[in-house]
């Protein structure tokens, strides 16, 4: 066989054992094969010598094509066989394997619902009022209209800490505080840590209550139910509906106390068949105490006469219990991880 | 307070449903807290006639009773009582039936003799303790009707929660007047006839203070016989939570819940010269009350005396020497008025809250003492056959005198936020009691004796509302005023708290609340100072009796709690106030806000792709460095504390001069007490100087640079105390010019050699060209030079 037909027959057999390679391990034997040192087309050019001399351009030609083609093919059948191999790798890919995730932190359920009615009020434009937890006994009971041995002081068991100086009961002491401190008009929640002397499946002797008082001229009880309607609705959706049952408290009158419609069944007091859970078959949750400032409460603090205001105070805990179908109130303070974790971040 | 409908309605018509009135009673402030049924026990019991009665051919005791329940056929029914007999109406638990203590009645034979039912005593069927012998029926009962209905028992009581301010409805006649208000009804008070039918001299009695005893009077009734009062009463009693005694001590709780007037009978004879002194106790003096208990008393108790020594805790509990007896012939009978406040100290300082103190500290309607009196004592003539005394023993040493409140009719609309008028608020006061002059702007307004919580306008005003409906009042948002006082104010505590609490969070710690008491000696575990703590006078319990003086206590408590639920990772943070003794703060308590952090047990809760290691100081130090590095404070120095009560190693942390905190390591056998056998890290930050510092911190602007950084790195090599803090503080000091950044690499200690390895990063880059690597190169050299010279160390 001449030399050329050698290197024309070439060709064929390098596409045949390209179509048959199915791996780039035997892509690289044919093309060891064919283009190597010593491969197939080397051993071609290396009889070139035994060519006259007329011949040898157009043979070298020949054969410079001929390896510029096959180099292509190579080329070709090796990008095939690397996208065959990443498809392959692709569809093995383990996409269920777990992410390396950070460790998850949790705000308190307190903390979440403080931040949540301390922002209704906020964007109602109520500031943020504090105080001391250790508090004297003139703001906590006698300013708010409970002098010594008032029957109302049975409504708050007392932690003391001497005669005159106890752990606040209620965080409305800081209204007094606030109104001694500012001038009118002002409207301010308070949220805090709030005792009394009383633990049992639903007391504990630490909880947390949310303040709200506003003062001004031509403050009305109408005022006092729109602002609660508003939170509420905030709270609990815009459906909620609110009921103002006549009640007492030594520091408002008239006073309230403020029930919602049944946020889980809608105020129907049942699901399906069955009595509802939540508000136990009424359709109403209680959940805060309200009422216009006593006029006894202005003196106190030497506000004008012409003033007028309300105030409210909810439990935090309370509110988490309904909002999150939390059953026991000492969870709250068991700091159990299983608990803590549970409401967000 | 339990009221029973049927009770109710002598003294009003109402007609409706119990709850009806209680949905009604509700709204109007006495709120309804249950609805009791106190026989719904009996509903299955029937009355009988004893047809016939013969002895039971087998037995001594038993009876064979033929007994007539108006069915068909006449039952047979053996009884063991022997008081059964023919001709009696009884009541009767047929087969089927319950009673009260759950047995079912079952069809039955006793010794051999068929019985179909049982005849029933008092015990039986709960209405008393007497198992004596059957109970029997008035012979005028018909059979074959329900017990309940024949005995006209008070089958429906209402418990409602009285709030403090209305003393007048702890009564039926209190609450009669506001369902009659509520409904529209006349008040329709039963009289009682009191007949005189002997006379004795008056009991003089003498009021050492008016004050504290505003009314006291009394009546004697003679002759009488003690016995059990009639069913109709005990069963009423029993219905609304009293436990009957006898017929003169049950009047005195009748009328007491009827007309809300607290009474108390004397035994006349063990009154000793017949004279009633009412005066403070004498200091160290003791009394026997009624529940047989010795009592110290004070001279702010006040005591109701006879002729030479005290006979009653006034309006708390009479004596246990002067009270009723079975052999008690002659009564006196008193009723009185007394200071409030001073029966509540009484009652508060021996722990000692009777019906009568309850009334006595809300206020009583003073008008009706003497007519509440009258009546009790025509009830005694009746029940005990006593034969009630003419002339009154009485001393008014304050007389009642009703406030005379200015009111203006447009003070409601304007504070309820409605428009009501005056016609309104007129028949609103007329309805409730009240004397109105309503002539021009400002009425005369005459308080109702029964309403000691009517005293000011304000207080008509709520009865305005309270009528009206505060449900009713549309609600209405109100135009907010601000002020320009405040604006640019810093933000509040709060504001600051939830920022942290958000950054702790966000890196995976987890919020922790505790009591913020704990007990003392869980501070003395700690070993912390006993001087400045706070303690509670009154604690709930050993464990909460003082104010914590730092948050480890209760954070190592919750750690305690997760351990023993098998947790792996605990990264807990509070924020708190904590409490110590400060002559200076008027609460005589400082109160200092402090960030808690406590990480124990392993880094990550994942365990993949994580090698289990437990956390350390460099996790709890990161965080505080992460915490100043987001409020945008400098770095903090780490400065250890040669002497901490429960830390070691123990670092204060300073910002600038100032120390915000410390943290370290719980010591090994602390931690063993909490159940934590890994390292327990703990931290304590001050949340106020924090803020403080957080408000003067000002974010500034850098321009980025536009050249190349180039890094070098450096390896010290020392003895053992060679510390990462010398090397960087001294390369610190050499002030390159173009040092951009030193971070520490690693840190490695042979096996075997006493050497630590220290490795370092240092980044340089030039403002405005970029930096050659000779350059740098000579830069590196240079602070390796400067190190071996300085800390003769190599590199």
């Amino acid at each position: 066989m001449d030399l050329i037909s050698a290197l024309e027959s070439l060709e064929p057999e390098l596409e045949k054992g390209l179509d048959q390679a199915s791996s780039l391990d035997e892509l690289e034997q044919l093309r060891i094969e064919f283009l190597g040192r010593k491969g197939r087309l080397a051993q071609i050019m290396s009889q070139l010598p035994e060519l006259a001399a007329e011949e040898r351009p157009a043979f070298g030609q020949k054969a410079n094509v001929v390896k510029e083609r096959a180099n292509a093919s190579f080329e070709k059948r090796r990008d095939e066989l690397l996208a065959a191999r990443e498809a392959a790798a692709l569809a093995r890919f383990d996409a269920s394997m777990p992410g390396r995730k950070p460790n998850k932190g949790s705000l308190h359920p307190d903390t979440l619902i403080m931040e949540e009615i301390c922002g209704i009020f906020g964007k109602l434009g109520f500031d943020i009022a504090q105080g001391p937890e250790v508090e004297i006994d003139h703001y906590n009971f006698e300013a708010l209209n409970m002098p010594p041995e008032h029957p109302a002081r049975d409504m708050q068991d007392t932690l003391y800490i001497t005669d005159t100086i106890l752990m606040r009961t209620h965080t409305s002491p800081v209204q007094v505080r606030t109104m001694l401190a500012r001038r009118p008009p002002l409207a301010v929640v308070v949220p805090g840590k709030v005792y009394r002397r009383d633990s049992d499946l639903t007391h504990t002797p630490m909880f947390h209550q949310v303040e709200g008082l506003m003062v001004g001229k031509k403050i009305t009880m109408a005022h006092l139910r729109g602002i609660l309607t508003a939170f509420v609705r905030g709270v609990f959706g815009p459906a909620t509906q609110v009921r103002f049952r006549q009640s007492f408290f030594p520091f408002t009158e008239p006073s309230a106390e403020v029930d919602i419609s049944c946020f889980l069944c809608g105020g129907a007091g049942h699901l399906g068949h069955d009595s509802c859970r939540v508000c136990k078959g009424t359709g109403w949750v209680e959940i805060l105490g309200c009422g216009m400032v006593d006029p006894a409460v202005f003196e106190a603090v030497n506000y004008p006469s012409d003033l007028s205001g309300f105030a409210f105070g909810l439990g935090v805990e309370r509110i988490a219990m309904l909002k999150y179908g939390i059953g026991d109130l000492r969870m709250f303070f068991e700091n159990d991880l299983r608990f803590l974790t549970q409401f967000g971040a | 307070m339990l009221l029973s409908l049927s009770w109710l309605r002598e003294f009003t018509p109402y007609e409706g449903t119990a709850e009806a009135l209680g949905d009604r009673l509700t709204m109007l402030g006495l709120e309804l807290e249950e609805l009791r049924h106190p026989f719904a026990a009996l509903a299955s019991i029937t009355t009988g006639h004893v047809v016939s009665c013969r002895m039971h051919p087998d037995s001594d005791h038993l009876h064979c009773c033929q007994v007539d329940v108006g069915g068909e056929a006449v039952l047979d029914i053996v009884c063991g009582a022997p008081n059964v007999a023919q001709g009696q109406k009884v009541a009767v638990a047929t087969v089927g039936s319950r009673l009260p203590d759950g047995t079912v009645i079952k069809k039955s034979k006793l010794r051999g003799q068929p019985s179909h039912g049982m005849i029933c005593s008092e015990r039986e069927l709960g209405l008393s303790d007497d198992h004596a012998g059957i109970m029997v029926l008035p012979e005028a009962t018909q059979v074959g009707k329900r017990l309940v209905d024949v005995l006209d028992l008070d089958s429906e009581v209402l418990d409602l929660s009285i709030t403090p301010n209305r003393a007048d409805c702890l009564s039926v006649l209190g609450l009669a007047r506001e369902t009659a208000m509520a409904f529209h009804l006349p008040l329709t008070i039963p009289e009682l006839a009191l007949d005189f039918s002997e006379d004795s001299a008056a009991l003089p009695i003498d009021i050492q203070d008016p004050e504290l005893c505003w009314l006291y009077a009394g009546r004697v009734i003679s002759g009488v016989t003690v016995a059990p009062s009639p069913a109709k009463i005990r069963y009423r009693l029993m219905a609304v939570g009293v436990r009957a005694i006898s017929n003169l001590v049950d009047v005195t709780n009748y009328i007491l819940m009827e007309c809300g007037q607290p009474l108390h009978a004397f035994d006349l004879e063990k009154l000793a010269d017949r004279r009633i002194v009412v005066r403070p106790a004498r200091e160290g003096e003791h009394f026997v009350t009624l529940d047989g208990q010795t009592r110290l008393l004070n001279s702010r108790d006040l005591c109701i005396c006879d002729g030479q020594k005290p006979v009653a805790l006034a309006g708390v509990m009479g004596g246990l020497e002067s009270e009723i007896t079975e052999s008690t012939r002659h009564v006196f009978l008193e009723s009185a008025v007394f200071q409030p406040a001073s029966i509540r100290k009484t009652s508060r300082r021996l722990g000692l809250s009777s019906e009568s103190s309850f009334r006595f500290e809300r206020g009583i309607d003073q008008e009706r003492s003497i007519w509440a009196l009258d009546r009790a004592c025509a009830m005694m003539a009746r029940l005990a056959q006593g034969k009630v005394h003419r002339t009154l023993s009485v001393n008014q040493a304050k007389a009642f005198v009703p406030a005379k409140i200015a009111f203006a009719p447009r003070q409601a609309d304007e504070l309820l936020g409605l428009a009501l008028g005056s016609d309104f608020a007129l028949e609103v006061l007329k309805s409730m009691g009240c004397q109105v002059e309503s002539g021009g702007e400002t009425w005369q307004v005459r308080q109702p004796s029964w309403r000691p919580d009517l005293l000011r306008a304000a207080d008509l005003v709520e009865e305005v509302g309270r009528v009206f409906g505060l449900d009713n009042i549309p609600p209405e948002l109100p135009a907010m005023e601000f002020s320009l006082e405040r604006a640019g104010e810093a933000p509040s505590d709060f504001a600051f708290w939830q920022k942290i609490r958000h950054w702790a969070a966000g890196l995976g710690l987890n919020e922790a609340i505790n009591y913020s008491f704990v007990g003392h000696k869980d501070l003395d575990l700690l070993k912390l100072p006993q001087e400045d703590r706070i303690s509670i006078m009154n604690p709930l319990t050993e464990d909460q009796n003082v104010l914590r003086t730092v948050l480890a206590p209760g954070l190592l408590q919750s750690l305690r709690n997760n351990l023993a639920q098998g947790a792996q990772s605990v990264r807990l943070f509070e924020l708190a106030h904590v409490f110590h003794a400060s002559q200076s703060s008027e609460t005589g308590a400082r109160e200092t806000g402090i960030l808690g952090l406590l990480l124990s047990g392993l880094r990550n809760d994942a365990v993949w792709p994580y090698t289990p290691e437990n956390m350390d100081y460099s996790d709890l130090r990161g965080f505080l460095e992460h915490l100043l590095d987001a409020l945008h404070l400098p770095p903090a120095r780490f400065v250890v504390c040669e002497e901490h009560p429960y830390l070691l190693p123990a670092i204060d942390v300073f910002l600038g001069e100032e120390r915000l905190g410390c943290l370290g390591r719980l010591l090994p056998a602390l931690a063993r007490e909490y159940l934590a056998h890994e390292a327990v890290w703990l931290a304590e930050v001050n949340l106020d100087l924090l803020k403080i510092a957080s408000e003067k911190a000002s974010v500034h602007f850098n321009a980025l640079a536009s050249f190349p950084p180039v890094r070098r790195d450096i390896t010290v090599i020392g003895g053992r105390d060679l510390t990462v803090g010398s090397i960087a503080a001294h390369i610190q000091s050499m002030n390159l010019p173009f040092l951009e950044d030193l971070a520490f690499v690693c840190a490695y200690e042979p096996e075997g050699s006493d050497e630590r390895h220290l490795s370092f990063r240092l980044t340089f880059r030039h403002p405005s060209r970029t930096l050659k690597d000779g350059e740098v190169d000579k830069e590196r050299n240079k602070v390796a030079q400067s190190l071996i010279n300085a800390l003769g160390v190599r590199i």
